[in-house]
């Protein structure tokens, strides 16, 4: 092994032109359409981002099989955000600038979709996204209204959890969240619903992702003699506080987001420990027909049923929607299909459920695509305001109770 | 094409800003600073936040540096009277806890939310490649300011006294020299370079939030400057330039080696990551640049 | 008495941490440099077990193949990496330890994914032991941790190769002039240390979840509780994990929960300036 440095430099140049190379070969075709799927398949969105941007991908190749969108064919190109904005801005440079991507689609966590919509904005593109930070709605974030979330903002769940502990007759919550923007977001939601219901807070707490136990954090909670705990907290961490709090015995409800009180969580600590917990969600539309579609697709590609990652069901309906926006618009003209998201994401249409049938309903008139993961009407900010069932944990099994609307 | 070039670019001009104060540090005076990254986030801070008051960036960026500096003086005080490997676990439980105070004291950083919407530089011109092409400018020229500042660094006595220490701390104490306030010097000077590309960063990004200054931003630093060879400027520009080849370069990697998914991918980057560090240590501890009279 | 139970749910992290430092202190003293893969050493010890525990739901069986495995783990980092740094600077080995770090966790994670893992153990409520919850499931497993100490200290006290590595732990030199055979010492103490970080790992993992990361994420306070407890002194590591595990959760009412984290920084800062051979730590001759 005799290399001069200047061969090992060499080589190295070499290796990395041959890496190079294959983005510059392939030239864009004119009938393609390129879409960039940017999900958190790394990092703490890990356990959603492969399902989401594999249902991006099967969703294309739903609208492909059907002959395209306004007679294109849909290329997706995947990075991996790792749930980070550094690396989230340069894989989106990467897919604006090499990829010429027309759309980005996917991103998770708010931090990530903060730091990614700059670029979009100043590419012209749509970002659509599954973020809650409220930011994202308004100016500067979204000045030019490219950016759609098709999640609830940590606000809407912050309400929806206050409406849900009124019904059940709670009358001294306490919090416990997760020291980030979302999990923070969610409690504070809900104490400023709490507190406009003219409820009080009995304890809340903050605390540290990464810790092998969390008893003093709940020991902390538990001492205000809460009736229900609110969290705002990911699976990893709330596996850890109910296994701890379980052993403690003290009787309490669970109020949970539903990203974390999922099948994953209760396969994890069994019937016993999750029963009677109420987790809260964006009402995945599961009756719907997009839902059925949505979950053949996700079976297929992941081996497990559609409910256990909304944001699968999200993402999704992100291709499947803007797909119809193009055949829409005809055209591959970014700002011309924008302008018809809403046109056939919103109500006064004929209801559809999958691209090929919205195509063809396109041609006699308009249409509303009713999403696998809402009923996807934007607002005037881009939003979605989901409709949120109370699953309650009963014998090891999510059954909705009911839905509340706010 | 070029825009994501110019991108590549700039955050690697910023990586290289890092790894020339940690070249100053470790390579020319052997400080384990395993706490690079907490000074980075100090400067990244300082900026974002006098900016967003409304000072303009030519008074915030030189701020950055004074504040990154600043914090590494007490360090420096405290620490450097302790053996190599305790200094290196202090500077890694000091940029922990510097994440953990911008975490926590809201009212100053708006904790986990982070700062959004953080001026650019150049924010008058249009966006687009113009811009780009200028901030990549304005922070070539810093760099080549640090690399010209670290050259003649070296040639100084300045530089045959901290390279003495490293070399051999004791013969230098028995000349009379006082070794803790060189190394102090060091310290501050290495670690306002890492204020500034801080301050480039948040600039850069517009978006800073704590989880953006973890360890593994040290870690990546560690990497650059021991492939490319401890102790050398030109090691600190090589290794900075092939960390971000091959960050970056995995991406394409993934286009033409099919089956492999991101999950893998991600992994393999750290395993990759790890097994350089591990040959580099091995088999050329001087580095690809490196110089070979030494050590 | 909130004290005190805040007291006693510090202990069994403590137990954890100070398995991690009694690890990283052998190497430290042995062969002298920080051992920056001990985490990532509990991490394998903790999907071993999960693994073996899995397909033969014996958690004894898993221990065992966690302890095995880890162990030869460990002695394969020394036979391809460390024994042929010998003799470089502490930078070396500290450096070609991270990266043999990252690369088990590359493995781990390209083998198991970066989905979260849980071992399945019953759980069963507190026992009121004056006043005090106090939880069986804690119980076993500080009864676990206990025979791993125990066994570890008979090895280190009770036979000739513990003797040994404690002379070479106390004078390298003079341990070779009265003709103590290295290569010996160092294989049974890299087969230890793997054995104990992943007795430390799996505790871990069974308290709460397995993921490639959790064992890097504790590689801090180890590194506190074996400085605090006085580089290669295997005692005050595991004092000092449990006096830091403690203290951590009884500062938590005038610090808050976020601080706590940085509770370990700064008793290491403290120790470092007041005592800077840690609580149990000898006049070392190195430097």
């Amino acid at each position: 092994m005799k290399t001069t440095r200047r061969e090992f430099l060499g080589s190295i140049a070499a290796g990395a032109a041959l890496v190079a190379a294959p983005s510059i070969v392939r030239a864009q075709g004119a009938d393609v359409i390129r879409i960039g799927a940017l999900c958190p398949v790394t990092g703490v969105g890990g356990p959603y981002g492969s399902g989401m941007q594999k249902m991006i991908v099967a969703a294309a190749e739903a609208v492909n099989a059907a002959g395209g969108a306004s007679g294109r064919k849909i290329e997706i190109v995947s990075e991996d955000t790792q749930t980070n904005p550094q690396a989230a801005v340069l894989a989106a440079k990467k897919l604006i600038e090499v990829n010429k991507v027309q759309a980005v689609l996917g991103t998770w966590s708010s931090g990530v979709s903060l730091a990614v919509i700059p670029l979009t904005n100043d590419a012209g593109i749509p970002l659509m996204h599954c973020s809650g930070a409220p930011a994202l709605s308004v100016p500067p974030a979204n000045a030019k209204g490219l950016g759609f979330r098709f999640q609830a903002t940590n606000d809407r769940f912050g309400r929806a959890f206050a409406e849900i502990c009124e019904k059940e007759g709670f009358k001294r919550p306490a919090t416990m969240a997760f020291n980030n923007a979302s999990g923070i977001g969610n409690t504070e939601g809900f104490t400023k619903a709490w507190k406009a219901k003219g409820g009080e807070v009995v304890e809340s707490v903050v605390y540290e992702p990464n810790q092998a136990s969390y008893r003093s954090e709940l020991m902390k909670v538990l001492a205000a003699n809460p009736d229900v705990i609110v969290t705002g907290s990911y699976i990893a961490d709330t596996t850890i506080i109910l296994r701890e709090w379980f052993q403690t015995g003290q009787p309490v409800k669970w109020v949970i987001p539903g990203w974390a009180a999922n099948p994953q969580l209760i396969e994890a600590l069994g019937a016993e420990v999750t029963e009677g917990i109420i987790s809260v969600d964006s009402v995945s539309n599961e009756g719907a027909e997009a839902f059925k579609a949505y979950d053949a697709a996700y079976q297929k590609a992941m081996s497990q049923a559609g409910t256990n990652n909304v944001y699968a069901a999200m993402t999704w309906d992100m291709m499947t929607v803007l797909a119809l926006a193009i055949e829409a618009a005809g055209t591959a003209d970014m700002a011309a299909v924008v302008a018809k998201l809403r046109e056939v994401g919103n109500p006064d249409g004929k209801q559809v459920s999958t691209f090929a049938e919205g195509k063809e309903a396109l041609k006699a008139g308009k249409i509303n695509y009713e999403g696998a993961s809402s009923v996807l009407d934007f607002d005037q900010h881009g939003d979605v305001t989901p409709d949120f069932g109370a699953y309650f944990i009963e014998g090891g099994k999510l059954n909705r109770r009911y839905v509340v609307q706010i | 094409m070029d825009a994501y070039l110019a991108a590549i670019a700039i955050i690697a001009l910023i990586y290289m800003l890092l790894s020339l104060g940690l070249t100053l540090q470790y390579g020319l005076t052997g400080l384990i600073n395993f706490g690079h990254v907490g000074f980075f986030a100090i400067g990244a801070y300082t900026s974002a936040l006098l900016s967003l008051q409304g000072l303009p960036l030519a008074l915030t960026i030189p701020a950055a540096a004074v504040t990154a500096g600043l914090a590494a003086w007490p360090i420096g005080l405290i620490s450097l009277r302790l053996r190599d490997d305790y200094f290196a676990i202090v500077t890694l439980g000091f940029s922990e806890t510097v994440r953990l105070v911008i975490t926590s004291e809201k009212w100053l950083t708006n904790g986990v939310q982070g700062i959004p919407g953080i001026p650019r530089l150049f924010e008058t011109i249009s966006v687009g490649i113009g811009a780009q092409l200028a901030v990549m400018g304005v922070i070539l020229a810093v760099t080549l300011v640090a690399i010209y500042a670290m050259r003649r660094i070296v040639a100084s006595p300045f530089g045959r006294v901290i390279e003495a220490i490293r070399d051999n701390e004791e013969a230098l104490q028995a000349l009379g020299k006082d070794p803790a306030g060189f190394k102090i010097q060091v310290l501050i000077l290495g670690s306002a370079l890492a204020g500034i590309a801080g301050a480039f960063y948040a600039h850069y990004i517009t978006y800073i939030v704590p989880d953006q200054f973890i360890p593994l931003v040290t870690f990546y630093v560690w990497m650059a400057i021991i492939i490319g060879g401890v102790g050398r400027v030109s090691g600190a520009i090589v290794g900075t330039g092939l960390l971000m080849l091959f960050l970056e370069g995995s991406r394409f990697l993934r286009d033409i080696v099919p089956g492999v998914s991101e999950v893998e991918m991600a992994s393999l980057r750290i395993g990759v990551v790890g097994l350089l560090l591990v040959l580099f240590t091995i088999y050329r501890p001087q580095g690809l640049m490196g110089d070979f009279t030494k050590r | 008495m909130f004290y005190a139970q805040l007291a006693v749910n510090g202990l069994v992290q403590g137990l954890v941490v100070g398995l991690g430092a009694l690890a990283l202190t052998l190497v430290f003293g042995i062969a002298r440099f920080p051992n920056a893969a001990t985490g990532d050493t509990m991490t394998f010890g903790a999907y071993a077990a999960l693994t073996v525990h899995k397909a033969s739901g014996s958690l004894a069986l898993g221990s065992i193949a966690a302890i095995g495995g880890a162990a030869v783990l460990a002695l394969l980092a020394y036979l391809t990496v460390f024994k042929r740094l010998a003799g470089r600077s502490v930078v070396s080995l500290l450096v070609a330890s991270i990266g043999i770090g990252f690369m088990i966790r590359a493995g781990l994670g390209v083998a198991f994914g970066h989905q979260q893992q849980v071992f399945n153990v019953p759980l069963s409520r507190p026992i009121r032991v004056a006043g005090l919850a106090i939880n069986p499931l804690d119980l076993q497993l500080a009864a676990v941790a206990a025979v791993a100490l125990a066994a570890v200290f008979a090895i280190l006290y009770l036979t000739p190769i513990g003797r040994q590595m404690r002379a070479v732990a106390d004078n390298r030199d003079l341990a070779r002039v009265s003709g103590i055979r290295p290569e010996r010492v160092m294989t049974a103490m890299w087969l230890i240390t793997g054995g104990v970080s992943a007795v430390g790992g799996m505790m871990l993992g069974i308290k709460t979840i397995v993921s490639p990361e959790v064992g890097w994420e504790m590689l801090l306070p180890v590194f506190a509780a074996t400085i605090l407890g006085g580089i290669g002194s295997p005692v005050g590591a595991v004092v000092a994990g449990l006096v830091l595990g403690v203290a951590q959760e009884v500062s938590t009412p005038f610090v808050g929960f976020t601080y706590k984290i940085a509770l370990s920084f700064v008793v290491l800062l403290a120790v470092l300036l007041v005592r800077p051979r840690g609580l149990f730590g000898r006049i070392e001759g190195v430097r």
